[in-house]
């Protein structure tokens, strides 16, 4: 579906409001014969793929599931290292499963703060004066659109890079913000936005520009 | 010198006009919001912020209450229960939100009970209750206007908003008004 999520960031850059309409989940499984042409390293909370991109798995991807069996951090389920696992070539031919890790609501707060800051550097590094800041950001998989208000809460929207109808869907949702975020007498300026009403319209008004299709 | 002596015709002058009887539903939202928290701020539990909400109603009510009458009736009197309710989910919400109230209904087993119901009430379009105080409706100040036009027509009455398809406002009237309204008709 072609729009992937909304972040609302207040105006100190603290993320209010998140919503995924489509979960992206891009997921790779092969099979694998010692000894692996991939470099994988352990991390805290995964293990990543750091170098060998082959057939679709890129950097990184972490494990997602070892011969079927899901990986929960680091070990499998029986609680042996997968590093290990792996290393040991009495365990192939191998059936792994990598794609991209999922964020956590914490991640997804520090990319919001990481996002203003850089909109805030890219006013500075503008050629010419008064320049506003990003508004769009493309890359081959998807197209971030970002929409700052005079009060300073930016509105973005990560969207498939063939979809139209993005800033009419921003303008929309600060529409809707105004609306059921301001004028509800139990919500506290710029603190996370937990209302059904803002909710319920933030989906209708995603599926409506989705209607609208994307460009060819 | 010829000054004309035409006399000027100010505002002052020109009959009192009713008015654009519109208000913008931002302003009315933006106001009631900030009711709701100043009242918030003074009750210490759900049932008294409902009561404080009543009483702004009653406030507005006892002055809709002649008004409407001279405008909508011609100083006409009603002592009949059924057509001072109807007055109320015609006239009333006419005059208050553009349209009418959705449903008028007795309680099948009190005579004194009579219900309002709407499915979504102007006044909380924009208001979504947070769940821990889920009880609290804020068609509460509509219950208050409600409760003061019937007051001051001489139908003494309580009036109380609920959840309950939507929202409905629960009007029991005292025994002395069922007891005259059947000598009437």
């Amino acid at each position: 579906m072609p729009v992937f999520s909304v972040y609302v960031v207040n105006k100190a850059g603290g993320l209010v409001f998140q919503y995924d309409h489509q979960k992206t989940s891009i997921e790779l499984e092969k099979t694998f014969s010692y000894p692996l042409d991939l470099k994988l390293e352990p991390q805290t909370d995964y293990v990543t793929v750091v170098f060998g991109q082959q057939d679709g798995i890129k950097v990184g991807h972490v494990i997602l599931s070892v011969n079927g069996k899901a990986v929960s951090g680091r070990k499998l389920q029986d609680g042996s290292d997968v590093m290990e696992f792996i290393e040991n070539e009495k365990n192939y031919p191998l059936n792994i499963r990598f794609g991209r890790p999922k964020l956590s609501s914490n991640q997804k707060i520090m990319m919001a703060s990481m996002f203003h800051s850089l909109y805030a550097i890219s006013v500075q590094l503008s050629p010419e004066s008064g320049s506003s800041g990003i508004q769009k950001l493309e890359t081959d998989t998807f197209t971030l659109h970002c929409h700052q208000t005079v009060t300073g809460v930016k509105f973005i929207v990560i969207s498939d890079p063939k979809q139209v109808g993005v800033d009419s869907l921003l303008a929309r949702l600060y529409t809707i913000y105004s609306d059921y975020a301001l004028k509800n007498p139990f919500y506290s300026l710029e603190m996370p936005i937990r209302t059904e009403l803002f909710d319920s319209q933030v989906v209708t008004a995603i599926e409506q520009t989705e209607k609208v299709g994307s460009a060819i | 010198m010829d000054q004309s002596k035409r006399p000027r015709i100010t505002i002052l002058d020109k009959p009192t006009s009713r008015g654009k009887q519109e208000v913008s539903l931002s302003a009315f939202a933006l106001l009631f919001s900030e009711m709701i928290q100043y009242s918030q701020n003074r009750v210490r539990s759900v049932a008294e912020l409902q009561t404080k909400l009543s009483d702004f109603g009653f406030s507005v009510g006892s002055r809709l209450v002649d008004l409407l009458i001279v405008r909508e009736k011609g100083n006409k009197r009603e002592i009949k229960v059924l057509n001072i309710l109807l007055f109320i989910k015609v006239q009333l919400w006419k005059a208050l939100f553009g349209k009418e109230a959705d449903k008028l209904e007795q309680a099948s087993d009190d005579d004194k009970i009579y219900y309002i119901i709407e499915k979504e009430p102007v006044i909380s379009t924009y208001i979504s209750v947070p769940k821990d105080k889920g009880s609290l409706n804020c068609a509460a100040f509509a219950a208050g206007i409600v409760e003061a036009v019937l007051n001051f027509s001489n139908f003494p009455c309580k009036v109380t908003a609920h959840w309950h398809k939507g929202t409905t406002l629960m009007i029991k009237f005292d025994e002395s008004v069922i007891a005259r309204d059947k000598l009437v008709t």
